[in-house]
């Protein structure tokens, strides 16, 4: 049976020393996670709290300086647990000068695939990232969504069990960040595990089923991402088509209940949200678009 | 010491022999099954290794690191012991005869001429030296490493780390695999490519362009220079090239990360090593490739050209009075040089050497003779003799001094140079060349001798006129009263390859003629004098001065040999490159390895400067000899600022010396291309002995790449 815990650290410390071996910096001080199969987890926090020494730490790219990194019960040293796994960089780290196909078929080979099924997945990984139009084109020439794209292709190239994400959405435009986030939530439901490290807050909350909360080097926070964030003593009601009669009805019922009103009006949808629909419609109906309400007023 | 068990049962005797060394068990037939059997075994280790998963267990690590403590500990005691107790006098060990015994059956059966590789015992070799080289810095290792961990974790987590360190090493290299290597090789080639390898090429053909500027066509040897001449531009060229892309790759990989993607996939260190050397190794292949054939057709249209004879310029001679004439002259200038040309009264001609060559003439010698011939012009052939491959056959050098007695050497006439030492002019002074091997099926035609004399004279006499000698032969089986025959008579020529070919039928001084092989050779064996004959005059010569030229071997071939000898230069150095590359940044390993390339290429100095066999002391020594502007050879005044200089002196003498011992001497590798240059066939010993020693030095230098990768935090 396969183990349910698929990442776990005891007791992690990572110190930084200078040439000479003096302490610069403790960058982690000791780490206990667990992230299980088929969840994602998020690791948060802001820039220098330890997100990416923890990942580089798991991937075997640096060395603990005490406790332990485990993935898949194996040491994070070991190279075989790589077999697993697919990692993509905070920025997709790549050979410029080769093309798209040759990137994909190259660390392909690196998985021992054979000619056949690199053949194949390569094609296959193309065409869901939606480069299938530049797979000749050498890399230097791709923008900076196009890098991430197939940066991501390149860490499904063997259809990995656990999949790390270092800052996933960087440089991605809404429409790519929507993608990706889908893609994650995708992987997810396939029975993959995804660990990914962000500090876009509504991307990691728009997927993550748990997260930790890192700061300076130190866990903070960690658990499931609908609990942590469940505001205990305040009730939220929903409704469509309610007249102006029915909301003052509402609102006494409310107060007859000891309850306080804290607002009542149309929600907002998010930006992201809006942008996409603009987009969508942009698409079905090409030509000038007759504006919306946000503009009248 | 010897135990003596042979009472005990027959069986030992007959498996051991009365001395342990005689027995069936050492016999060589026992000895081969027993290395097939445990090549065998190792060979199915390695594939179960091989389709293993995962590294190293903790008991397996536990067991690897006690058994490796245990073999140091009880080896250490049994050198102490053996030194301590024997006190180093015994000079043969039981148990080691049969080994020796081994080594010098496979020598004499199969591999003759591995001398150097097995030794003359099996101790004394190149092969076992290397292993105690290998094993001695391993063992090192483990014991500083094993010593670090011990004071950091303890004893029993040291044995364990230790021991699954090398667990893990074992199975990194076990388990590389071909295609992750030939991937990370075929990345490596397409970043040459990237990196505009191909400048290197425009760099090369304007080289060759502009040749002509340069290179002599009047030089004495010119198929020396245009050969010295390709070969040094393409070593360079390729060395200098392979230096920057093996150093710089891997830095440059870490400092834009793309190394992350990499040690993230399931590639072993072994397998990112192996990928670099393979792929700098099949660029500078490629690269050797083209510029070789591109060199060969550079030397061949070089140097190729013809001339042609005014038949109106010749001049007729007259041999006697009232016999027929033979005429004589030169050729038409070509390449600012011309031959002399002799047409003898039966109308055999033939045209001298000069630099370096003859040519033939593309038609009939009596032609010349006859009186048809006036107001024509007779066009030569191609040089011939120009670009060669001589496989020499060597003989051992002796002296006979003015009286003709055997002597050490000859006499110094006064030449810095004490390479050759000289013989001197109408006197019974010889040089003894005494050659083996020689065979009437090697040498049907006569003995083709070599010659490249040096020579002193006393007065200019005539200095259009080489100096006299004479070639003279004698059976070294026969009496010492027996004097040497004289066959040939010769005038010297200076700065070039004498070609001259004493016939298989000898005249005797009584007028006999006899058969060379019959007369002069017993058991292959045959001894050439050389006299020089003009009173006051003479020769210097060296063992390899005078050689029998058994047969041409193809000069191209020849020519490949070369390059395949600045392929093995650039493999050394690539493997130095990617070693310094591992944990240095790209400036620093470029440093580091173009100082291992100098450092091998003096490598001799270095040594004999770490070993005190230079005038002038260490560098603080030298240092102050120039502030106090003191001669290097007179001796340092005693007192205290002496010896503090000297004693100071000291570390860096030692540095000096472990850095000749580690690192391998490069200059030895220009002996490829002076071979080829000097038109001598590189034999296939040498070839084999310099790769072997390129080898030795890029196994270990690939593991200890592998190591300082492992463990080095790429992501730092």
């Amino acid at each position: 049976m396969q183990s349910e815990i698929i990442i776990e650290t005891r007791n992690l410390t990572k110190v930084y020393r200078d040439f000479w071996g003096r302490q610069k910096v403790r960058a982690l001080k000791a780490l206990d996670l667990e992230v299980r199969r088929g969840e994602i987890f998020g690791l948060l926090g802001p820039n220098g709290s330890g997100k990416t020494t923890t990942i580089k730490l798991l991937l075997g790219l640096l060395f603990p300086t005490t406790g332990q990194a485990l993935v898949f019960d194996r040491d994070a040293r070991e190279v075989t647990k790589n077999e697993r796994i697919g990692y993509l960089p905070e920025e997709s780290y790549l050979y410029r000068f080769l093309n798209a196909e040759e990137t994909l078929d190259f660390y392909g080979r690196l998985f021992n695939m054979s000619r056949a099924v690199r053949r194949q997945r390569v094609a296959d990984l193309i065409e869901m990232v939606g480069l299938d139009w530049a797979k000749r084109r050498q890399l230097k020439e791709y923008s900076k969504g196009m890098t991430r794209r197939i940066g991501l292709a390149q860490a499904l190239i063997n259809d990995p069990e656990l999949i790390v994400l270092d800052e996933p959405t960087t440089g991605l435009d809404p429409i790519g960040t929507r993608e990706m986030k889908d893609l994650i939530i995708k992987l997810r439901d396939e029975g993959k595990t995804v660990l990914l490290c962000s500090h876009l807050l509504a991307d990691v909350q728009d997927v993550c089923d748990r997260i930790a909360i890192l700061y300076q080097g130190e866990l903070k926070e960690m658990g499931r991402v609908d609990s942590l964030l469940k505001v205990q003593d305040v009730t939220e009601i929903r409704v469509a088509g309610l007249s102006a009669i029915g909301q003052e009805e509402v609102k006494q019922a409310i107060e007859r209940n000891n309850g306080h009103v804290l607002n009542i009006g149309n929600p907002t949808t998010t930006l992201e949200d809006l942008f996409l629909k603009i987009i969508r419609e942009s698409e079905e109906h090409p030509g000038r678009r007759v504006r919306g309400v946000g503009e009248k007023t | 010491m010897v135990i003596d068990i042979t009472d005990v049962t027959p069986l030992f005797t007959w498996l051991l022999g009365p001395e342990w060394t005689e027995g069936r068990l050492f016999h060589p037939l026992s000895l081969t099954v027993f290395l097939l059997l445990l090549i065998a075994g190792l060979l199915w280790l390695v594939v179960r290794l091989r389709k293993g998963h995962g590294s190293t267990g903790r008991g397996a690590a536990m067991a690897i690191g006690g058994g490796s403590a245990a073999a140091i500990v009880l080896v250490a005691l049994g050198i102490i012991a053996w030194k301590l107790l024997l006190l180093g006098k015994a000079e043969e060990i039981a148990w080691t005869l049969p080994l020796a015994n081994f080594a010098e059956g496979l020598r004499n059966s199969c591999f003759k001429g591995l001398q150097w590789l097995l030794g003359s015992g099996w101790h004394q070799g190149a092969l076992y030296c290397w292993f105690l080289v290998i094993i001695s810095a391993a063992a090192a290792v483990f014991v500083v490493g094993g010593l670090a961990a011990a004071l950091r974790r303890g004893p029993i987590k040291a044995l364990e780390t230790s021991g699954r360190a090398i667990g893990d090493c074992a199975l990194d290299v076990v388990r590389i695999s071909p295609r992750r290597v030939g991937a990370l090789a075929w990345l490596a080639v397409k970043e040459s490519i990237r990196r505009r390898v191909v400048v290197v090429f425009a760099v090369f053909i304007l080289i060759l362009l502009f040749a002509g500027w340069y290179l002599d066509p009047g030089n004495i040897d010119p198929a020396r220079l245009y050969l010295n001449f390709v070969l040094t531009t393409t070593g360079y060229l390729v060395i200098l090239l392979v230096l920057f892309l093996s150093s710089l790759s891997l830095p440059a990989d870490i400092k834009s990360r793309t190394l992350h993607t990499i040690v993230t996939k399931p590639v072993r260190s072994s397998e990112v090593v192996l990928g670099r050397i393979a792929g700098f190794t099949a660029v500078a292949t490629c690269l050797l490739l083209i510029m070789g054939v591109i060199s060969y057709f550079f030397v061949e249209r070089g140097l190729a050209h013809t001339h042609e004879i005014d038949a109106d310029s010749l001049k007729t001679v007259e041999y006697a009075v009232g016999r027929p004439t033979g005429r004589q002259g030169v050729t038409t200038l070509v390449h600012e040089h011309r031959h002399k040309v002799v047409v003898d009264p039966s109308g055999n001609g033939r045209v001298e050497i000069e630099q370096g060559h003859r040519h033939e003439l593309e038609g009939d010698w009596k032609e010349l003779l006859s009186k048809e011939s006036a107001g024509k012009k007779y066009q030569l052939g191609r040089p011939e003799g120009m670009l060669l491959a001589r496989v020499p056959v060597y003989g051992k050098l002796a002296y006979r001094d003015r009286k003709g007695e055997p002597t050490d050497k000859g006499i110094n006439v006064g030449d810095e140079w004490t390479y050759r030492s000289y013989i001197e002019g109408g006197s019974l002074a010889a040089a003894v060349w005494t050659f083996q091997g020689i065979t009437e099926e090697r040498f049907s035609d006569g003995l083709p001798v070599d010659m490249t004399l040096g020579i002193f004279r006393t007065h200019k006499g005539d200095i259009e006129k080489g100096v006299t000698g004479s070639l003279l032969l004698r059976n070294p089986r026969a009496g010492a009263d027996v004097k040497p025959t004289e066959v040939q008579i010769f005038e010297s020529k200076e700065f070039q390859i004498d070609n001259r070919l004493i016939p298989r039928e000898v005249r005797t001084p009584d007028g006999k003629k006899v058969d060379l092989f019959k007369e002069f050779v017993s058991d292959g064996e045959v001894e050439i004098w050389l006299r020089c004959v003009d009173m006051a005059q003479y020769f210097g010569v060296a063992q390899a001065d005078m050689y029998l030229r058994a047969h041409n071997a193809p000069f191209a071939w020849n020519f490949a040999k070369g390059y395949f000898g600045i392929w093995l230069l650039g493999l050394l150095v690539i493997a130095l490159g990617v070693l310094f590359s591992t944990f240095l940044s790209a400036p620093v390993a470029v440093l580091a390895t173009f100082g291992a390339l100098l450092g091998g290429l003096f490598h001799d100095f270095m040594f004999r400067l770490a070993t005190h066999q230079t005038y002038g002391g260490g560098p603080l020594e030298s240092f102050v000899r120039i502030l106090t502007q003191q001669n290097v050879t007179s001796e340092m005044e005693p007192g205290l600022r002496t010896t503090l200089v000297q004693t100071l002196d000291q570390p860096a003498k030692f540095g000096l010396w472990l850095l000749a011992a580690v690192l391998p001497d490069l200059s030895r590798f220009n002996v490829f291309s002076k071979c080829v240059a000097y038109g001598f066939n590189i034999p296939g010993d040498t070839i084999l002995t310099y790769t072997c020693r390129t080898f030795a030095f890029v196994l270990p230098l690939f593991v200890a790449a592998y190591l300082c990768l492992k463990n080095r935090e790429v992501a730092r």
